[in-house]
């Protein structure tokens, strides 16, 4: 009976949506804020990848609670966990592959993660996705050797840090009676390393915030106690 | 006016800080949180004189809108965000284990929930409503209770999928219009959204903020979550995070869908909300689950009162979601005690004699009796209604009405049986001194309000009808258009 | 062929679909989870597709050159928003999971929702009406308790 009332409910639905999808128009409406922050960009904010001006400057308050969002779950994921017993027996090791190709990959890793985050304001990429980057450099050597356990102080420590760097760069701006989260610093050569004022500064807090949080909690649940 | 930012930001930076802060002292890292929150607080009340008659808003990031995101700050969206504020810090979590984990949460839930009011950019709202969820989740889980894990994994279901599909109806607003900024989609909406794809991403942004607005039918997480959850929480939740889901979509039916099919289908959902609602309370056999089941039947009322069209209905929204916010946080912080089958609480009065007059007060201003607040706020709604002179909206009056008779009775079945004279069983142990002091706070502000009725009754008409008013939104935020 | 903004409005409204199918139908915690991931994937898939034109390159300024017809960048950054927070709420998710295992040996939702519901009413101190929905497990063990 619940399962013949779902599909209904999912027929239903369905019939719904190709309704909706008959009455769209398809590229008819110009793209109001698209367009506008498309023309204004390069002299505005003065990064070379306008998805970043949008993430970091015309849109960063978006960006700052997408990191709060982070950190809540990270916390709340935290709290739903709980603490470990101090006598849990560990994971044993794996085997010389994954070790050997763990110590290999860090590096690597860690490279190409910094590497994304430095460039986000000239080539698709930035803290977000550098930021999983490093928190996967982080956490394969966890994988690898589970009895040498990360450090979660050192995490938390960071983690809180870079996001402490997000929110006083964007009140800094307030000093000066601007508004919350406006772009500072000289812009620069667009498409140099250095340009766009304070957004790769921003870019870094967001990717050490990220990859930190990440990291920390893959590691928490990895390490919550295996049900028997 | 750009310090007004600072109700977002100042939770969330001490929230960002609060674990290192708690590594040089815990004792810093106690009073922390409820210091900041005080400070949110007069910020944001130092605000009000200075609003008056016109609204601001502010472009963070110095851009223009629609390129930027900019707050909108009226009257009604300060006052709610106030009452996040307040709210927060009344209902402190003070219960539980890992009570670090739980003040950076609580400061979360202040900051975000302001910046959900604050907000005047679609998909801003959407991010502050998922960052409401996520610390909701957290907070609720705190007493680690097999029950509440599962209560919460449920709860988190529902709530996802109302916000994929809320998220859903943004894109089909951002493909019809081509913006995000309320005030250009105000601008744009009578020739761009009022079709069925329109009509359509109404319903889904309605489904997807409406779970948190306790709306039917997305509402079956209610009992159980504030069964199991901390009684603070639950108040919150009920209190505060249902207005400002509400808040939102009074908001959206203001600036950009004026189609009267939307006004149709809020009535309907509101009726069916009071109709369940007040049933399930009234059949309700222990405390929590029947103030939760009382919370939609209000919900519901609110519901058909903001699908009145025009400035009426703003105001007797307006009523009854303050009225609300006032007795719901305080029937929680009553339940703290009370929690457990209704059997139990025979004889209550004896060991909390103030608990029971507050229980009696909070009662009878929630089933509408004169000169308490909450009689007028239902008069208010029942006025329109009638005058509306349209078949569903005379249903809804008669739906209303059958409520707070319903209300009379499981209310006062709870209240009289505090006095009963029982010598077999022991009555619930008396109420801790702060939730008492809290509760009778908030039982206080509802006598003087009953006292102050006429000049409230004022105000908050003129908040409602700058809320109300669609061309002063559209001026004061002043988007650009396109060339 | 195939005109690309059907397929790709096509493939959007049927991954939401698919989701929530995935949700409504399934029994299973962890295919719960998988569904609300799919139906966040299609959501955001539409979500992007709203200002999509073909032939338009990505809104990159590369080596000095500015590409004349450009990609609308707004979507680019609000997805990416929603991709985090979907990956925020999935971990938290799991989390719950692992904990509703670890409390209930199940992770069957109708079992952990009777299960709930009658440690709900246990602690309020009430009985439970008995419903013929429950599970056998938990039927069982009722009649045991009432034996």
């Amino acid at each position: 009976m619940r399962r013949l009332s779902s599909a209904l409910f999912l027929l239903g639905l369905g019939l719904l949506i190709a309704a909706i999808f008959k009455g769209m128009e398809f590229g008819t409406v110009a793209p109001i804020a698209g367009q506008l922050i498309n023309s204004a960009a390069a002299e505005q904010v003065g990064a070379a990848n306008f998805v970043t001006s949008v993430v970091l400057g015309y849109r960063g308050f978006d960006t700052l609670l997408e990191l709060t969002i982070l950190f809540t779950a990270a916390t709340a994921g935290g709290l739903v966990l709980g603490k470990r017993a101090p006598n849990a027996k560990r994971d044993p090791d794996a085997g010389f592959i994954l070790q050997a190709g763990a110590d290999l990959l860090f590096p690597l890793l860690v490279v190409v993660g910094v590497y994304i985050i430095l460039h986000g304001h000239l080539t698709p990429g930035g803290g977000f996705q550098g930021g999983v980057i490093l928190a996967s450099a982080f956490f394969i050597p966890m994988l690898a050797r589970p009895g040498t356990p990360m450090s979660h102080t050192a995490v938390s420590t960071i983690e809180g840090l870079a996001g402490a760097c997000f929110i006083f760069i964007g009140l800094l701006a307030m000093f000066d009676g601007e508004a919350f989260l406006t772009p500072l610093m000289d812009k620069g050569e667009l498409g140099a390393l250095l340009s766009a004022g304070s957004l790769p500064l921003l870019y870094l807090a967001v990717g050490l915030k990220v990859g930190s949080e990440l990291a920390g909690l893959l590691a928490h649940l990895s390490e919550s106690e295996a049900v028997d | 006016m750009n310090q007004l930012a600072l109700l977002v930001a100042l939770p969330l930076i001490t929230a960002f800080l609060l674990p290192v802060i708690n590594r040089v002292s815990t004792f810093a890292a106690r009073w922390t949180g409820p210091l900041v929150l005080v400070i949110t607080s007069a910020i944001g009340i130092s605000f009000w004189p200075q609003l008056g008659d016109s609204a601001v808003a502010i472009e963070l990031g110095g851009f223009r809108p629609p390129l930027g995101i900019t707050l909108y700050a009226d009257k009604m969206a300060l006052l709610f965000a106030l009452a996040t504020s307040i709210g927060t810090l009344l209902l402190w979590p003070s219960r539980g284990e890992d009570k670090l984990r739980q003040s950076t949460l609580a400061l979360i839930l202040a900051g975000s929930g302001s910046g959900l009011a604050l907000s005047g950019d679609l998909f801003n709202i959407y991010v502050f409503y998922e960052l409401v969820a996520v610390v909701s989740y957290g907070l609720i889980a705190a007493r680690s209770t097999a029950g509440s894990f599962a209560a919460t994994v449920r709860y988190l279901i529902v709530s996802s999928f109302g916000a994929a599909l809320a998220l859903t109806g943004i894109a089909l607003v951002y493909q019809a219009t081509g913006t995000l900024n309320l005030a250009q989609l105000s601008q744009l909406a009578p020739t761009h959204l009022n079709n069925l794809q329109g009509l359509a991403a109404f319903v889904l942004m309605l489904i997807g903020f409406g779970v948190k607005a306790e709306l039917f039918p997305v509402n079956t997480w209610v009992p159980e979550v504030y069964a199991t959850a901390p009684t603070r929480i639950s108040g919150l939740l009920a209190g505060v995070v249902s207005k400002l889901a509400l808040l939102i979509i009074v908001r959206l039916l203001v600036l950009i869908f004026h189609q009267p099919e939307a006004l149709t289908v809020m009535l309907v959902l509101g009726i069916l909300g009071v109709v369940t609602g007040e049933l399930a309370a009234w059949r309700a056999r222990d405390f929590n689950r029947m103030i939760a089941f009382s919370s939609i039947g209000q919900l519901g009322i609110m519901f058909i009162a903001f699908s009145i069209p025009g400035e009426a209905g703003v105001f007797a929204g307006l009523a009854v979601a303050l009225h609300h916010l006032v007795v719901k946080p305080a029937m929680f912080l009553l339940a703290e005690r009370w929690q457990g089958s209704l059997a139990n609480l025979a004889g209550a009065a004896r060991t909390s004699p103030l608990g029971a007059a507050l229980f009696i007060l909070l009662a009878l201003s929630l089933i509408g009796v004169p000169p308490l607040p909450g009689f007028w706020a239902k008069l208010l709604v029942m006025i329109n209604l009638v005058a509306q002179e349209n078949s569903l909206y005379m249903l809804g009056a008669w739906v209303i009405m059958g409520g707070a008779a319903l209300e009379a009775n499981y209310l006062f079945r709870v209240a009289s049986s505090f006095y009963h004279r029982t010598d077999e069983q022991t009555p619930p142990a008396a109420h801790r001194p702060g939730d008492l002091a809290t509760a009778s706070l908030l039982g206080a502000g509802l006598v003087a309000s009953a006292f102050l009725i006429m000049p409230l009754a004022d105000e908050i008409e003129g908040v409602a009808s700058q809320a109300a008013d669609k061309n002063h939104y559209v001026q004061t935020v002043n988007p650009e258009q396109l060339p | 062929m195939l005109d690309t903004g059907l397929v790709l409005y096509s493939a959007a409204f049927g991954l939401i679909l698919i989701g929530i199918a995935g949700i409504v139908l399934s029994a299973h915690l962890v295919r719960i989870i998988f569904g609300v991931a799919l139906l966040e994937a299609g959501a955001n898939l539409l979500l992007l597709l709203a200002t999509w034109r073909e032939g338009a390159s990505a809104p990159i300024i590369v080596a000095g050159r500015v590409p004349e017809f450009m990609a609308d960048p707004v979507p680019q950054a609000l997805v990416l928003t929603a991709i985090v927070i979907g990956v925020g709420i999935l971990a938290l998710a799991l989390s719950l999971a692992l904990r509703v295992q670890r409390a209930y040996g199940t992770l069957d939702m109708h079992e952990v929702r009777q299960r709930m519901e009658q440690e709900i009413a246990d602690q309020a101190g009430i009985d439970m009406p008995a419903s013929s929905h429950a599970p056998a497990a938990v039927q069982a063990a009722r009649q045991e308790g009432s034996a």
